[in-house]
């Protein structure tokens, strides 16, 4: 028992107000005259002088009313720790138990379930628990229940994953399990190896008052790993066959010395080849393997080293794109001549990386299947198509498309485009006594121009003669101007895929940058950066979502283990959740032939890191008076336990009982009249 | 011997009767009535007994027949001692006002007084009063002819003060040369052995002495059971007390007290008779005139 306001108990020096009034008191009621007192005076009755309390119940009544209105402003709490504690309490306990990634680390796992059974071992025939197993997510395995049975079995069920950790969403769950309970307090078991990694989130996360976090801490001692980075694979096509060039890191943590592994490759289910590297204690190793032929369609495989003690992170699983050629369709007016988009047309055929096919034609022959399959379309100073064609542009370009407007002196935009293009045409800039034009702000932050970052000389050779003056429109995002201060390059984003308008000429006629050696990488990331291929991953990450291309009607997603998700659609389309490491593949309609693409997924590189908190560590900076995640169970603050507990509702409630009971004990009988004298009891002392 | 009481005898039916010479004729009237025989003897004529002659002895009491029979002289002893001198000493301290019904003890002493002094004086005795709380109140000197100022004097008197029985009684010595009766009326709140002491000396002075302790029913019964403050009559001293726990072991000290109170007055020759405000006067009458006839006597 302790008080909120202990300065007011002090106040029970009031009891000495009781007190002297009872020793003060007089009769107030009309004496009965009597003859002579002299033979009661004579009797061994408790006078005054003798014993000045006379009416012990009444005083005790009244004093106890004082300690109680004292004791209701202290306002009293119990340490609910302590009383958690206590025999017979019934107990409320939500057991969180990790299952992510890093819990299959050697003998985590089996201490991770004996810890939890023991935890659900030690309660009470009448306690109740609730059984959450989290990774990055939380599920609750078993609600609330007072059958231990039903959480052993639920248990007994559980198997690390290869999610990553958060803290913050097991929390959360609990908060929502606690909430549902009402206001009973909650202890909150954590059994878990406490990996740093996996309190992001926990900062600022608001807990329960009535919530009292226990951990069981689970770390191995020996927490040396390694894994393999993320997969770099890059097609290529030599003397017309496919080749794809695998290259990955090893990265080390904690081990005691560097040490040699093997790495091998496995492509389509196949041994690929076998790389030895070196890598060092704690640190990461590049791993390169030899192009390996390729089909043309979809490549998935997998890198695994040497296990060591967490071995789900020893293999990682990447897909290569099915066909790594770009297909793009350059629109020109019929007027243009071949000679103005030459220089375009070569720079696109010499790219290697990735192949780029090039398909001319006019606005008015695009159509819907050219569009199907394209990767970039490249409008060639003329008027965007309109109509029927312009509404399957726009259409094709926020499902994913790339377009590249390049601005010049005929550069038309219809109505149906407006609203596409970024930016819009008010004339042409051209410089007068032979002088030209540079650019002048460059912005090699932006992926277009990111291979300039540290070749800036190279944009800024270029010079030209005239170009045209662009207007960037809203929600354009201008990448590079003129020295003049003009918009050269403008991009906005249209749904999946994003437009960009280019002022800078490319063809020799207006200025030189065809001849200028920084022409070809832009010429190809310009490609590759509208097309959208310099996003593309070679895997993903669990616990991300798989956004299915909106065109299928019914997606079959196999997953890894064999499973097989039928995801719902709904307004954004379907999409499929990343719980498992290895490869996910898209069918349609049903798991038959070859997949329509392949995704591969591999656990966080975070999750790899084995690096535990200290105990405080994990709730510091969540709110609500958590402090401690020790073994030991704290006391929420005494202000959150005493307005939990308000023992002094109870107290001002007996109060009054107590007052009614004392005006009633106090006028009845013979004490509505005086306080009276009585013979002494036997055995009772007059002291 | 016990007598059937005569309404008029009721001290409840006396206390109507605001003339104190009415009521003590109707007392007496009432009393003398019911009685089976005369209490007049005969005017001290009755002769009672011999006895040997003793110097300082009336020569006319000497019975000459019996000297001629005997040669020895012998004295005659009569019943009565007529022409008494009677002294009616009331007790006025305010004690004596308490009355738990409608009678106090000092209303029923006044009557057993003028009672007592119509009664004394249709024999012949002459009465006197005294009234006396702290000292003498009021005195009324023995006289055959003070009957009627006794029964005026005793109607106008009230009971108020404090006061010691020992010291009025003292002061009473003093003003009674004249050896008689003393008819004490009082309620006996004083020590035994003072009481016993103040009638020792009225006996000394030669008075037979009469202790008439008047008893309401309340100090007799304590009948109270609701807790109360009682608060002295004479002295204002409050006591708050629970009288039902308290009833037996003041029941006890009262009968302890009236025992030694008798015992005491017994012991030094004084009557004592405690008579209770609640009962008829004839007791008290019987008892006065039984002890009179035993003091007619002539040694």
């Amino acid at each position: 028992m302790a008080f909120l306001v202990p300065a007011f108990l002090a106040g029970l020096a009031a009891l000495l107000v009781p007190l002297l009034l009872h020793l003060r008191h007089r009769d107030k009621d009309t004496p009965q005259r009597f003859p002579s007192l002299m033979f009661l005076e004579r009797l061994p009755i408790r006078t005054a002088e003798r014993r000045r309390i006379t009416d012990w119940p009444l005083l005790l009544l009244r004093a106890l009313a004082l300690v109680l209105l004292v004791l209701a402003f202290a306002r009293p709490f119990v340490n609910v720790s302590r009383a958690a504690g206590s025999a017979g309490a019934v107990r409320t306990v939500i057991l969180l138990v990790d299952r992510s990634m890093s819990m299959s680390h050697r003998d985590v796992w089996p201490a991770a379930l004996d810890s939890a059974r023991r935890v659900l071992n030690g309660l009470g025939p009448r306690d109740r628990v609730a059984l959450v197993l989290f990774d990055d997510e939380a599920e609750v395995v078993q609600p609330f229940t007072a059958d231990r049975a039903l959480s052993l079995a639920a248990l007994r069920k559980a198997t690390p994953g290869s999610a990553g950790t958060r803290y913050a969403a097991a929390l959360r769950v609990a908060r929502q399990l606690a909430a549902d309970e009402g206001g009973e307090r909650v202890e909150i078991v954590l059994v878990t190896d406490l990996q740093r990694s996996g309190r992001s989130g926990v900062a600022g996360l608001e807990l329960p008052a009535n919530f009292d976090v226990r951990t069981v801490s689970v770390t191995s001692a020996d927490r040396a790993n390694a894994r393999v980075g993320a997969v770099d694979a890059r097609r290529s096509e030599r003397s017309g066959r496919q080749l794809v060039s695998i290259r990955t890191r090893v990265e080390s943590r904690d081990a005691r010395a560097s040490r040699t592994m093997s790495a091998m490759l496995r492509l389509n289910g196949r041994t690929s080849g076998t790389v030895l590297v070196n890598v060092p204690a704690t640190g990461e190793a590049l791993v390169a393997f030899e192009p390996v032929p390729v089909p043309a369609g979809l490549v998935s495989g997998q890198i695994t080293i040497d296990p060591d003690g967490l071995a789900a992170d020893d293999t990682a699983h990447f897909t290569v794109p099915s066909d790594d050629a770009v297909r793009v369709v350059l629109v020109a007016s019929e007027d243009t001549g071949v000679d103005e988009t030459m220089y375009l047309e070569r720079a696109l055929a010499v790219s290697g990386t990735p192949n780029i096919h090039v398909e001319r034609t006019s606005a008015r022959a695009l159509d819907a299947r050219k569009l199907g399959d394209a990767a970039l379309v490249m409008l060639w100073d003329g008027t965007l198509p309109s109509g029927s064609a312009g509404a399957a542009l726009t259409e094709w370009v926020k499902l994913g498309g790339g377009l590249v407007v390049v601005a010049g002196r005929r550069l038309e935009v219809s109505d149906t485009a407006t609203s596409l293009v970024p930016a819009s045409v008010s004339g042409q800039s051209e410089r007068a006594n032979g002088e030209s034009s540079a650019l002048g702000d460059v912005r090699v932050d932006h992926p277009l121009l990111s291979p300039f970052r540290d070749a800036r000389a190279a944009l800024y050779a270029a010079r030209f003669r005239r170009h045209a003056r662009l207007v960037p429109a809203a929600r354009a995002d201008v990448i590079a101007r003129f020295d003049d201060g003009s918009a050269a390059i403008v991009e906005r984003r249209e749904g999946a895929g994003r437009v960009i308008v280019v002022a800078i000429p490319l063809d020799a006629r207006a200025g030189d940058f065809p001849l200028q050696e920084a022409f070809l990488p832009f010429v190809r990331q310009l490609v590759v950066h509208t097309a959208g291929r310099d996003v593309t991953a070679s895997a993903r990450t669990t616990g991300e979502r798989w956004t299915l291309p909106g065109a299928l009607r019914e997606p079959v997603v196999a997953a890894p283990g064999g499973s097989i998700v039928r995801p719902a659609r709904d307004a954004k389309g379907a999409s499929v959740p990343l719980r498992s490491a290895g490869l996910y593949s898209l069918y349609e309609g049903g798991v038959r032939g070859a997949p329509l693409r392949m995704l591969a997924a591999n656990a966080p590189a975070s999750e790899s890191d084995l690096t535990p908190m200290s105990r405080d560590e994990l709730l510091v900076g969540s709110r609500q008076g958590i402090v401690s995640a020790g073994t030991e169970s704290q006391p929420p603050a005494p202000e959150v336990a005493e307005r939990r507990q308000a023992f002094w509702r109870l107290l001002i409630a007996a109060l009054a009982v107590l007052l009614v009971a004392e005006m009633l004990f106090a006028n009845r009988g013979w004490r509505g009249t005086a306080n009276r004298f009585t013979l002494p009891q036997p055995g009772r002392s007059d002291s | 011997m016990p007598h059937a009481a005569a309404p008029l005898l009721d001290p409840v039916l006396l206390a109507r009767i605001s003339d104190l010479a009415l009521l003590a004729r109707s007392v007496v009237d009432g009393f003398m009535h019911g009685q089976h025989r005369s209490l007049r003897r005969g005017s001290s004529a009755d002769f009672a007994q011999h006895r040997s002659y003793q110097p300082g002895d009336d020569l006319r009491r000497i019975d000459w027949r019996v000297y001629g029979r005997t040669d020895r002289f012998y004295v005659k002893e009569y019943e009565a001692d007529t022409n008494a001198s009677v002294l009616f000493a009331l007790d006025a301290t305010a004690s004596m006002a308490y009355g738990s019904a409608s009678v106090t003890k000092y209303d029923y002493g006044r009557f057993l007084i003028a009672s007592l002094a119509w009664l004394s004086q249709r024999q012949g005795d002459r009465v006197g009063l005294a009234t006396f709380s702290g000292d003498i109140v009021d005195i009324v000197p023995p006289s055959t002819r003070h009957l009627q100022l006794l029964l005026h004097t005793l109607g106008g008197s009230r009971a108020s003060g404090a006061g010691r029985l020992s010291t009025a009684v003292d002061r009473l010595t003093h003003l009674s040369t004249r050896a008689g009766i003393v008819v004490l009326v009082t309620d006996c709140y004083e020590h035994p052995d003072d009481l016993g002491r103040a009638a020792d000396a009225l006996r000394i002075r030669g008075h037979d002495v009469i202790v008439f302790h008047l008893v309401d029913a309340a100090e007799r019964d304590f009948p109270f059971t609701a807790a109360t403050t009682f608060e002295d009559a004479e002295s204002g001293v409050r006591l708050p007390l629970r009288p039902d726990e308290l009833r037996a072991t003041y029941l006890a000290q009262v009968a302890e007290h009236h025992a030694a109170v008798s015992t005491r007055l017994s012991a030094g020759g004084t009557d004592y008779v405690r008579v209770h405000t609640d009962q008829p006067l004839d007791r008290a009458l019987h008892a006065y005139l039984d002890s009179r006839l035993a003091r007619s006597r002539v040694r």
